[in-house]
């Protein structure tokens, strides 16, 4: 069964109020991920 | 004094290029080589695609720039490599061709003490045959050129469905191997929307062609994501998409032929099949540039720089999917041969697809290859360039900047449709690229939390200020390196 959008998350992703706040917490949580850094996976040789 | 050439002026090169700028004296030389004069932001062509964007919004002259900031510059293509030299002068050089002017077509060595390989993809269309952009009605938006053509094409679809004409739109990717299904994702998403803009929404059937064999997978083996509360799949994820916005979609098809309006595909079941159309956008094949490389006697030596791609430090034993393991991807991006050569971005051979690799019943490989994005595209070039400015500032003879993308994550913000209060945008991140199945042996090896998607407006605000950001950096404006790759 495919899960469908209701109507109220179609009017959540859609309210530019509420969607400002997440604009503002999707950039800080993708911030945090690309400023956790990155490395090797294998032990130094 | 050392002299860095680069290769390529996309977003792994120009990256390369801007930070060895900034962070090496002026007694040391950094050169560019491109066929393109312009810096191209490649994610906004989508826009372009739509007719939302023009060219000029997304690229600008890098001869200025780099005159300007003191980074030569050569409107020309790699040809060959000659990592020792050859038998007349000892230094390594990569021969060029002029692309442009008086010169064009005249051929010049030019030598280097480090060399970044950033030329990325080959878009190889001549691999599914009659598939060349804008021509039996099948567009691409890879490059520039490309998404205005695809415009173009539509734009004559939307006259034509308001004058009462019923269409087909087939987007996805065309051909088995096909990688870089985000983009074709974006676009079927914006073409959607655009036609509910112009009210014809009604007037067309708008179907999904990709070589995945689930939605969703974008070559990374899908992922197991937050979204909410909830805890989903990607396919999911973009089942329920594809549901919200009536699109029908076909899977696990190798598109091997373009014919005016028909694209002959095999399933996975072996069935050879076709779709009509009236208006498609397929990805082609990416492959390596097929560049050739001797030794110095003038011997052929691609094998040592070439697998398709550029040879790095990857652990490229041909093993079965059960037995990849994160520790293959490469972590330096230096070729083990040529100590002074490095290939970040696309340009790198991957040790091997992230997706499980299918095969229909008559035996045609038919999956998505890797994707590497802007993102991974950029932090690696820059790990190149920090690797090479402290080689020649002597501090360190080991690697110390590692960046694989076992442990690297990526954010994807996908657009969904344009407009400041009326677009929406699909973002998701993964963490890390390549699935670690021994950390996160049950959550598809990656991290919860740091793998999550969110459907929305704010996607769309994060796209186009990304746009802005990445060219503002693009142009080295003022404290543009504190912008994150
Ligand atoms: C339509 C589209 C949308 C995308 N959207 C996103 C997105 O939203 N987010 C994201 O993260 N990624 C996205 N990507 C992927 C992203 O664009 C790539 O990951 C990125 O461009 C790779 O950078 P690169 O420098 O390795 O290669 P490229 O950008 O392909 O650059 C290669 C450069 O090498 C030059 N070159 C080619 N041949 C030679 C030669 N012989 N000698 C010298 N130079 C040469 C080319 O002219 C070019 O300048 C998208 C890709 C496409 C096609």
């Amino acid at each position: 069964m495919v899960r469908r959008i209701s109507k109220y998350k179609k009017f959540v992703m859609g309210n530019p109020v509420i969607q400002f706040f997440k604009f503002l917490w999707l950039s800080l949580k993708i911030l945090i991920i690309v400023a956790g850094g990155h490395g090797g996976t294998r032990k130094v040789s | 004094m050392a002299k860095v050439v680069i290769l390529g002026a996309g977003i792994s090169g120009h990256v390369a290029a801007s930070h060895l700028r900034r962070k090496l004296g002026k007694e040391h030389k950094v050169v560019v080589v491109s066929p393109n004069g312009n810096y191209q932001w490649v994610p906004s062509n989508i826009w372009v695609g739509i007719g939302r964007m023009k060219p000029k919004d997304l690229l600008f002259p890098l001869a200025p720039l780099y005159k300007k900031k003191g980074i030569g510059f050569i409107r020309g293509k790699a040809v060959t490599f000659h990592p020792e030299g050859d038998t007349e002068n000892s230094s390594p050089y990569v021969n060029i061709e002029y692309v442009l002017g008086e010169d064009k077509g005249k051929r010049e060595k030019v030598t280097y003490d480090y060399l970044i390989n950033a030329t990325g993809p080959r878009l190889a269309f001549n691999l599914t045959e009659g598939l060349l952009p804008a021509t039996n009605k099948a567009y691409s938006v890879c490059t520039y050129d490309h998404a205005e053509h695809a415009w173009k094409g539509l734009q004559e679809l939307i006259v034509s469905m308001k004058k009462g004409q019923k269409v087909k739109i087939l987007i996805g990717t065309g051909h088995a191997k096909a990688t870089c299904q985000g983009a074709a994702f974006e676009y079927i998403l914006n073409v959607e929307q655009e036609l509910r803009r112009h009210k014809v929404r009604d007037m067309a059937e708008i179907t999904w062609i990709a070589n995945e064999h689930k939605l969703g997978d974008f070559g990374m083996d899908g992922m197991l994501l937050t979204y909410g509360s909830n805890i989903m799949k990607s396919n999911e994820m973009v089942e329920m998409i594809f549901e919200d916005r009536g699109i029908k979609w076909i899977l696990g098809a190798g598109v091997h032929k373009i014919e005016d309006g028909v694209a002959h595909y095999e399933n996975l079941e072996g069935e050879y099949k076709s779709e009509d159309y009236d208006f498609a956008m397929l990805i082609p094949a990416f492959t390596g540039h097929g560049f050739k490389a001797y030794n110095k006697d003038n011997d052929d030596i691609t094998e040592k720089l070439f697998k398709g791609f550029m040879i790095v430090d990857a652990d490229y034993t041909a093993k079965p999917y059960e037995q990849w393991s994160v520790q293959d991807w490469p972590e330096t991006y230096q070729n083990p041969s040529y100590a002074n050569i490095f290939a970040p971005g696309i340009a790198f051979a991957p040790p091997h697809a992230i997706s499980k690799p299918r095969v229909s019943k008559n035996g045609t490989a038919i999956s998505p290859s890797p994707p590497r994005t802007g993102m991974p595209s950029g932090i690696t070039a820059k790990l190149v360039a920090d690797n090479i400015i402290d080689l020649i500032q002597g501090k360190s003879k080991e690697l110390h900047h590692k960046g694989s993308m076992g442990n690297m994550g990526a954010a994807c913000i996908a657009s969904a449709g344009y407009g400041m209060t009326s677009g929406s945008g699909v973002s998701i991140t993964t963490y890390p690229i390549v699935p670690d199945f021994k950390k996160y042996p049950d959550t598809h090896g990656r991290k919860l939390g740091k793998t999550f998607g969110e459907i929305g407006l704010a996607g769309h605000w994060l796209k186009l200020a990304l746009h802005y950001a990445f060219l503002y950096k693009a142009k080295m404006k003022p404290f543009w390196w504190l912008i994150p790759e």
